[in-house]
């Protein structure tokens, strides 16, 4: 059974099991261990599913099943090639972003956008309000790297995480060169992983 | 293909954001330099970590885990 002593801290929080220890939990089949990491983590996922599809039915339905993935797929974790969390989106991201496109719900996803986007200039490109980055130091010193990228680059960066656009739909979509759209994707990019390459010790 | 220009390719393979044409000449290249692409490629996976977290997270119904358990119950009982 999982080892619930206070070892080695999760990243986000202090005290119980670490993320890797919950994933070799889940790897020896103990349902506790993916309680334990539904608990820390289902929020965030579900934030990233609800940010590519736009349904909080929909986005609720495919938690459940991308958790039932990570307890299926757990084996073919390997910490050697990067940390449960990374895994976990990487994962949680494909799921979403097929589901979006096997609905061909894209027109609605658009629309549902825009009208969000109206009604409450949220997210990454447009930052958030100060009740909420109070509620995260972590969200934002990542928000204050991603923050300080030029708009285009941001855009470039969201249009391809979370909308799972190839460059070409993005030069489309924003009416840009696609060597433009490549320089600003691999720029963006850079400056986001040096900057969380600095925050690391503060993380 | 130089290693900058790996680096910058594996930015964009771990976002999804690399054209099928960039794919094939970017596995070469992962093979090419084996174990330090390999790392490389982890390392950036801190990427899609932050964008994730850079979103505030949402509460999931509380049907959900219930649901979820029920199924892993199910799966070990068989």
């Amino acid at each position: 059974m999982l080892d619930r002593s206070p070892r080695s801290a999760s990243p986000l929080r202090s005290g119980g099991p670490s993320d890797l220890e919950l994933m070799e939990g889940i790897q020896r089949e103990d349902p506790e261990a993916l309680s334990q990491l539904y608990d820390r983590y289902n929020g965030i996922l579900k934030a990233l599913i609800l940010r590519v599809i736009h349904n909080e039915a929909e986005a609720d339905d495919l938690l459940q099943e991308i958790f039932m993935e990570i307890w299926n797929q757990a084996k073919n974790f390997s910490a050697q090639r990067g940390k449960p969390l990374g895994w976990m989106v990487t994962l949680a991201r494909r799921r979403a972003i097929d589901g979006l496109r096997k609905k061909q719900a894209y027109a609605r996803a658009e629309e549902r956008l825009q009208q969000e986007t109206e009604q409450q200039p949220d997210a990454w490109v447009h930052n958030s309000t100060e009740e909420e980055i109070l509620h995260s130091d972590r969200r934002v010193l990542i928000r204050r790297v991603i923050g300080v990228l030029p708009p285009a680059q941001q855009q470039a960066i969201e249009l391809a995480f979370f909308r799972g656009m190839s460059q070409r739909e993005i030069a489309a979509k924003t009416n840009t060169p696609l060597g433009t759209v490549k320089t600003r994707l691999e720029l963006g990019l850079k400056k986001i992983y040096d900057g969380l390459k600095e925050l690391r010790d503060e993380l | 293909m130089s290693f900058e220009e790996f680096q910058n390719r594996a930015r964009l393979f771990v976002v999804g954001a690399l054209e099928p044409d960039e794919m094939a000449e970017f596995e070469n290249a992962r093979r090419e330099f084996g174990e330090k692409a390999e790392a490389f490629i982890s390392e950036c996976y801190s990427l899609s970590e932050a964008f994730a977290l850079s979103l505030k997270p949402a509460k999931a119904s509380d049907q959900i885990k219930a649901r979820l358990m029920e199924m892993v119950k199910n799966r070990q009982a068989h």
